[in-house]
């Protein structure tokens, strides 16, 4: 049987995401669940590059995979969380509620793909290629140029707060 | 089955979406909750490029964009919160949100 490179590359990704995606909730110590959020990032920028949606991948790499994980690994190694490792689980039939909880949703996601007419074509209607980048700038900064400058009063809205929140010593609020 | 279509990518998204579903519901740690909310906010991303790549529609792609800007401003305006109770409690137990006035 022929296997496409293609999908060899999406069974490796998909793989790589899931293990660490369980990583990121089975870990006790939140530095590894840091470091197994970074291997999902890259699992999906990998899986965006598949999808030829390049842009995006980018900046899941930049964004994702550098800023917010920085962040993560910043504010886990400020303090020393060690001791707090035993509460990590709460136990007895709340968890196996929530846990069956969690099954159903996934059940209903499932059947919903399934019981779609989605899967008929395995191939793209057309394909995008290497033009996408430039046609998602220009939707960008005509179509959705609205959203683009409320992001930018919300990004500048969210750096005031996150510093004054920092700054203030013991309350949230200072 | 093995020939890889929409249906794999969305498949892959629902369980990125309902592990880090899991462990928001299951964990006490404040900073792995807000990093499971990554995860599920990674799995609807997902979905959305793998529609947009599909269906040649560039709106997937560029509402991704916003979503991760929008989860960029969540993470950094919670592990914000997240020191600031850490200060005040000197652990980061889920549980001691409950009250967020200092």
């Amino acid at each position: 049987m022929m296997i496409n490179s293609a999908e060899v590359l999406f069974y490796i990704l998909g793989l790589m995401t899931l293990i660490a995606g369980v990583g990121v909730v089975a870990m006790q110590n939140p530095i590894y669940s840091a470091l197994c959020l970074v291997m999902t990032m890259i699992g999906i920028s990998g899986l965006f590059f598949t999808l030829e949606a390049y842009f995006v991948a980018g900046v899941q790499l930049i964004v994702y995979a550098g800023a917010v994980t920085v962040l993560f690994v910043m504010v886990v190694m400020l303090f020393d969380l060690r001791k707090e490792v035993s509460s990590a689980l709460g136990g007895g039939i709340n968890t196996a509620a929530k846990a069956v909880g969690v099954g159903i949703i996934l059940g209903l996601i499932l059947s919903a793909i399934s019981l779609s007419k989605l899967g008929t074509s395995t191939m793209p209607l057309k394909g995008l290629g290497a033009s996408s980048i430039k046609e998602v700038a220009v939707q960008l900064f005509t179509k959705y140029i609205f959203g683009f400058e409320i992001i930018s009063v919300l990004l500048l809205l969210v750096v005031v707060g996150a510093v004054g929140l920092a700054r203030s010593r013991g309350g949230t609020h200072a | 089955m093995l020939e890889v279509g929409i249906n794999h990518y969305l498949i892959l998204s629902a369980a990125l979406f309902c592990i880090g579903l899991v462990g928001v519901l299951l964990r006490k740690n404040a900073l792995v909750i807000l990093m499971c909310i990554e995860l599920m906010l990674n799995g609807v991303n997902l979905s959305f490029v793998a529609f947009g790549y599909y269906y040649s529609n560039l709106n997937g792609f560029i509402i991704v964009f916003f979503v991760m800007t929008v989860a960029a401003c969540e993470a950094a305006v919670g592990l914000a919160l997240a020191v600031a109770i850490l200060k005040r409690f000197k652990e980061i137990n889920i549980k001691n949100f409950e009250l967020l006035k200092g």
